[in-house]
């Protein structure tokens, strides 16, 4: 393994004693009795009040640096070369005592999940007040400040919050709750890990917020772990690109996301829908090849069987530590970087953009008066109120929302897997079809198919994906034997999946090729709509670039409709032709794409577009909502979003219900607020 | 809370009247003159007709079937078809000195085992681990009458320590009758302690691996802390499902136990009253297990709910 | 902390994978003690006379002769060799035991299976069933099921498989009731397959590792029901060497330090016992790390 680490360039410009320093860092998990290396020689420091974040795809090691900064390591895991110091002190040769001092009185950790994060037998004070009493403050005292830490992470309440149980709490409230215990002692050190992966988005903005504003009170040196390159880039003073347990380009944010220096890092951005790319204007770029397995010998360029510039140097010898610009805060890890200009952009894929129904383009779905109301207990549960949609042929409705906000039960009161309510219906090309799926015709099936969110969860792991296919193939187009066979391996051939990928189980494929299987599966019988549940919310970014591509060009040659079903704003941007934004069950808003991100805005949308955490650096207002979106079973009156809206006009929206009011041609919202109002309340400062 | 109550309540008479049905279904499985099976072959007529008469066996099954279902929730089981005299008489005095000698094994094996179990959680796959878990597994795989038998062997007749039967003589004093009851009760305990100590285990390996163990850990409280506050509170739940369930196990095992150590407990009389087909006292012997069971199973609900938060405050809405 | 994901490239490194799993579990000391008691006993049912020095029923001069040079195991007390005995009385429960063990699980997946599917008041029905018949020990109900039906081999293999199918039943139940909220049998029902299609060819296969377990398990509890029945007198009748029978006959004369005859049959069972159940655990271990 070779030693030439940059721990000299990666030192932070501000020359003070950094924080966080880890050199040269080297860690292997013991798989089966032979260790496998996960980190390669890792070595970046962080200042204190400096904040860093590591970004990459899965598997790269960002993760396992991040528990490594505090020696906290699977048992099967171990540090083998290199150091962490924090405050100048060595982790790797502290003892088990003085490490637990240093995790008490020095360093803090928030965590991905807080629901598991939180001990659920505990009341929330309890846990708080432990980290106080820990710092050998008495329970009085303890008890005082805990109520202080939870003011600190904005909780109004905080008496009321520590009398409660975690499973009492939002994902929001749990993750302030995990905040203010990190911060109780002050640390020296704070490490983040995905703080906000599973929070709504809106949540996710506030828990953000929150950390931004904390930062600046204290001194802490921040380690932040993100998939998210917008979250990094809103909270980062500078950050490492991680690759296969290797840091391939530092520097600051903003620089090394708007001018990437090393190929990899180009490949990440460019496989991302930024500044607003749509489909129509060219294909996401996808990086080729692998990520290689942990363990794996790479003992020259970590990268070098995906660059796309790679070149015989890059296949001997390991590259150099390259300085970027002057000023010495920036660094790649590559022979070339003087070469990245001439990466490729990929072409022009898509030349369809299909607009609502009309004379010319008729309607192949129709939901008239959708609802559906669950029953549990004695309580019902409305989950989808009078929903009206239409969908054209080769068209793309986005459907977003946050959570509760019943986009899913959409997509299945579509297909019939949950039967919508009676009094409303849903038509395929102008024909009322049956409630349920076991009530449909053949055909009626044939032509509705879904893709879900999780392909592990959507492939049967037993079946091959012969088998898989096949059965779809016979079940939705009655075609047998031989003709089957063909027809599957035309399928297989269409998806980019070789005749060996046939024989294999799903468990033996990667995300993305588990994906293509189950998109291969929905398009068995030439489906005429295809519902997309979040389908690639489960995949890294490069491999989404890949299978949003698939999408496109499928719907080109098939005219196949799309309900793309999601939670990114820059997703649903880059593939709809329309969008739909739902919120406690009911639409609130719908129009072409453009329409809905140029405004004007339900303010509900203009607050879920705020929120999203841009990779461009855009300056964007945010809006801020009060409160936590209600449970659907017990919905605020007249318009659903009064109690959280910033725009809320008393004695109006919390007594009458808005009308799905059309304010453009196509584009229709939920608002009492008028039209010429809200375009001058919602314009864009200038820039 | 009370309506979690009302309906595990609810629940358990519904699983006893199945209980019972299931057991009156067995037992006249086969139509036959349960008189004339007790008195035997050579019997008068008119004395099989005067006991049919007398135990209501003379009657249409429907009713009979009535009646075993009233005695369950009176807890009268009516007369034993041999000697008479009324079943409760027969089945609660047995029922005491079968509490006596499960009480003994449960109070040397829950503290050990749970102790053991612990200790090998916190040292998982190292070698006393290993041997913790090996261990249990075949001491609980071993039927309860065999380790009686060995014990006996070895202790009783080889080594002279403990007694051969276990019915302490009338007038015996409480540790005089620990003397009788230590070598059945440790025969039981053998086979509970691996099958406690391996469900303590499981439960603490679970409570380890968790999240909210790793905050505890990542706060820098101590080893001592983690498993005092964190660790040990969310492995109690399983840990008490399983020994209250075990109850079952228990009474399985005190059969072989008490055949072996000629002890008159329940394990006994149940025996006794198979082998001399005495319906009433077989059924109301049965039932009482069930219904031990059955208390013994929503107490420890109750006691998870009151540990569990969640349950605790959910179901009471 | 994700690991790596599989990949086709990483394929034949994890069929190895797959394989070095067996041949860790082969490797296991517990498992091979297993394996070898248990075949050794298997040989002692096939061959009984191969092994044992003297016919079972055969009855020597000598009555309650210890242990020693002519006789290893000693006599009983109607001068039978005890050897002999403890080894042909392996044939009945190495029938007995995993004949009940199979048919137990067999019902026992079925019923899970539509349990854990159809749910409903199949499933309420079921399970309050279920739960009566846990209330009671195993073998409290089976003394008393082979006290009206009467003793034979059948009768003993019908109700240990009755007594387990609601075990399985649990168990299966809880794996697919996991299964069924996962989106590839949402998927089936978008193409229209039937229940049973669903139940048996989408979910069974995904839910075997759970059910080898419990087979191995059960096998385990079986011998240990056998046995023990067998001992209460639900077994077959005296003559024969059956251990539990044996162990049933002879432990009355203990007091008068006759030991052998009760001991080696009872070391019988317990050696019988814990290498079914060493199996099971290494097989245990096994699917349920993959």
């Amino acid at each position: 393994m070779s030693k030439n680490a940059p721990t000299t360039l990666g030192s932070n410009p501000t020359k003070l004693q950094p924080a966080l320093s880890v050199e040269d860092l080297e860690v292997v998990y013991t798989v089966r009795g032979v260790d496998r290396a996960v980190l390669r020689g890792v070595s970046f420091s962080v200042a204190p009040g400096e904040a860093y974040g590591l970004v990459g795809e899965s598997g790269c090691g960002k993760s396992t640096t991040a528990y490594a900064a505090l020696r906290y390591l699977p048992s099967n895991g171990k540090i083998v070369g290199g150091h962490v110091r924090v405050g100048g002190r060595d982790l790797t040769e502290m003892t088990d005592d003085e490490l637990q001092q240093f995790r008490a009185h020095e360093a803090s950790m928030v965590y991905q999940d807080p629901s598991q994060a939180l001990n659920p037998t505990l009341r929330v004070g309890k846990q708080i007040i432990e980290s106080f009493t820990l710092l050998g403050h008495d329970n009085a005292t303890a008890a005082t400040m805990a109520v202080e830490a939870l003011k600190k992470v904005r909780i109004a309440d905080p008496t009321r919050v520590m009398d409660r149980y975690p499973f009492q709490l939002s994902g929001g409230m749990q993750q302030r709750v995990v905040i203010a215990m990190a911060l109780a002692c002050n640390p020296t050190l704070l490490v983040l890990d995905e703080p906000t992966t599973g929070l709504d988005a809106t949540v996710e903005a506030e828990v953000l917020d929150l950390v931004r504003v904390l930062r600046q009170e204290s001194d802490a040196a921040v380690l932040l772990i993100a998939h998210n390159l917008g979250i990094i880039r809103g909270l980062c003073d500078r950050v490492g690109v991680m690759y296969a347990g290797r840091i391939v380009e530092e520097g600051p944010s903003a620089q090394v996301f708007d001018d990437p220096r090393h190929p990899y890092t180009v490949g990440l951005l460019r496989s991302l829908p930024r500044h607003g790319v749509r489909k129509t204007e060219r294909a996401l770029a996808t990086i080729p090849g692998i990520l290689p397995l942990i363990g794996s010998d790479l003992p020259t360029c970590v990268y070098v069987d995906r660059c796309p510039i790679a070149t015989d140097l890059c296949r001997t010898t390991m590259p150099p530590v390259v300085p970027v610009g002057n000023k010495g805060d920036r660094f790649t890890l590559c022979h070339h970087p003087d070469q990245i200009a001439a990466i490729e952009e990929p072409a022009v894929s898509v030349n369809i953009s299909v607009l609502a129904p009309s004379d010319e383009n008729p309607g192949v779905l129709e939901l008239s008066h959708v609802s559906k109301t669950f029953k549990q207990r004695n309580l019902s549960i409305p989950a989808l109120v009078d929903v009206e949609l239409d969908l054209a042929v080769g068209e793309t409705l986005g459907i977003v929302g946050e959570s509760g906000s019943g986009k899913s039960t959409l997509a299945k009161a579509i297909l019939g897997i949950e039967a919508a309510d009676s009094g409303g219906s849903v038509s395929l090309d102008g024909r009322v079809v049956m409630a349920s799926t076991v009530g449909r015709t053949a055909d009626d099936k044939r032509s509705m198919q879904m893709i879900f969110q999780n392909p592990d969860s959507a492939l049967n792991r037993s079946w091959s994906v012969r088998h898989i296919l096949t059965r779809s193939v016979e079940k939705l187009t009655n075609i047998k034997g031989d003709a089957a066979n063909q027809r599957v391996e035309q399928l297989a051939e269409h998806l980019r999946l070789t005749p060996r990928h046939l024989d294999l189980k799903p468990r033996q494929l990667s995300g993305g090729l588990k994906q293509r299987v189950a998109i291969a599966r929905a398009f068995a019988g030439d489906p005429r709509i295809v519902v997309c549940d979040e389908p690639t919310s489960a995949l890294d970014v490069s491999v989404q670039a890949a299978i949003l591509n698939l999408l496109a060009d499928l719907q080109t040659e098939q005219k196949t409709s799309y309900v793309f079903i999601t939670h990114d704003m820059g997703v649903v941007r880059y593939l709809a032709d329309r969008i739909a934004v739902m919120y406690l069950g009911r639409i609130q808003e719908i129009g072409p794409t453009d329409d809905v991100f140029n405004g004007p805005n339900h303010p509900y949308t203009e607050a879920l577009l705020s929120a999203i955490p841009s990779v461009d650096g855009e300056i964007v207002t945010r809006i801020r909502l009060e409160g936590e979106i209600p449970s659907p079973a017990n919905p605020p009156s007249g318009c659903v979003f009064h109690p959280r809206c910033p725009r809320v006009i008393p004695g109006v929206c919390e007594v009458t219900e808005p009308p799905l009011r059309e304010v453009s041609p196509g584009h229709a919202m939920r608002c009492h607020i008028p039209v010429a109002e809200l375009i001058e309340l919602q314009r864009k400062p200038s820039k | 809370m009370k309506r979690f109550i009302l309906k595990r309540v609810a629940s358990m008479v519904v699983t006893l009247w199945l209980l019972s049905t299931i057991v009156f279904m067995v037992v006249n499985v086969l139509p036959g003159n349960v008189a004339r099976k007790v008195l035997g072959g050579q019997a008068l007529e008119e004395d099989v007709i005067r006991l049919n008469a007398r135990l209501g066996t003379d009657k249409p099954l429907l009713e009979q079937y009535w009646t075993s279902i009233r005695r369950i929730f009176t807890l009268s089981f009516g007369d034993s078809y041999k000697s008479q005299v009324p079943v409760s008489d027969i089945i609660f005095p047995a029922l005491g000195r079968s509490a006596k000698l499960a009480l003994l094994a449960f109070i040397i094996t829950i503290p050990l085992s749970i102790a053991a179990g612990i200790y090998a959680a916190r040292r998982q796959d190292k070698p006393i681990d290993r041997a913790i878990v090996t261990v249990g597994l075949s001491t609980s795989a071993i039927p309860e009458f065999v380790t009686a038998t060995v014990l006996l062997v070895v202790f009783a007749v080889k080594l002279n320590l403990g007694k051969v039967y276990a019915n302490p003589p009338d007038g015996v004093g409480l540790f005089g009758q620990l003397e009788y009851l230590l070598l059945p009760a440790l025969a039981m305990s053998i086979a509970y302690f691996g099958y406690i100590a391996r469900m303590t285990r499981a439960g603490v390996i679970g409570a380890l691996h968790a999240d909210f163990t790793r905050t505890a850990v990542m706060k820098g409280l101590s080893q001592g802390q983690v498993m005092r506050r964190h660790v040990l509170r969310n492995a109690m739940a399983p840990t008490i499902v399983v020994i209250s369930t075990s109850v079952g196990y228990l009474i399985g095992g005190i059969v072989g136990v008490e055949k072996v150590f000629n002890y008159a407990g329940l394990g006994q009389t149940m025996l006794d009253a198979v082998n001399k087909s005495d319906i009433p006292v077989l059924q109301g012997a049965v039932l009482l297990v069930g219904i031990i069971y059955m208390v013994s199973t929503l107490l420890a609900d109750l006691f998870i709910a009151y540990l569990n938060p969640r349950v605790r405050l959910e179901k009471s809405r | 902390m994700s690991a790596t994901q599989p990949t086709t490239s990483g394929l034949s490194e994890r069929k190895q994978a797959r394989r070095e799993n067996w041949r860790l579990i082969v490797r296991r000391p517990a498992f091979i003690v297993g394996v070898a008691i248990v075949l050794f006993w298997v040989i002692c049912a096939l061959f009984p006379d191969f092994i044992a020095p003297h016919h079972p029923l055969d009855y020597r001069t000598g009555k309650h002769l210890p242990p020693g040079w002519g006789h290893l195991f000693g006599t009983d007390s109607t001068g039978r060799d005890v050897l002999s005995r403890v080894v042909a009385g392996a044939r009945d429960v190495l029938r007995i035991a995993p004949a009940a063990a199979i048919l137990g699980v067999f019902f026992g997946v079925i019923l899970g299976l539509l349990q854990g599917y159809l749910g409903g008041w199949v499933d309420l029905l079921a399970s309050r069933i279920v739960e009566a018949f846990l209330s009671l020990p195993v073998v409290l109900v089976g003394l008393l099921a082979i006290t009206t039906l009467g003793r034979s081999n059948v009768v003993v293999i019908g109700v240990v498989a009755v007594l387990f199918t609601p075990i399985v039943a649990r168990t299966v139940r809880a794996a697919v009731l996991a299964e069924r909220e996962l989106d590839y049998v949402t998927s089936a029902k978008l193409r229209g397959e039937s229940k049973a299609f669903i139940m048996f060819r989408e979910i069974l296969p995904n839910v075997s590792g759970p059910i080898i377990v419990e087979l191995t398990v059960r096998m385990g509890y079986a011998v240990f029901t056998v046995a023990t029945l067998s001992f209460l007198g639900a077994g077959p009748p005296p003559p024969s060497p059956d251990w539990g029978v044996q162990v049933s006959d002879t432990y009355n004369n203990l007091i008068a330090d006759f030991w052998w005859p009760t001991f080696f049959p009872a070391m019988a069972i317990a050696s019988l016992v814990i290498a079914v159940s060493l199996i099971a655990d290494s097989v245990q271990s096994v699917l349920e790390a993959s």
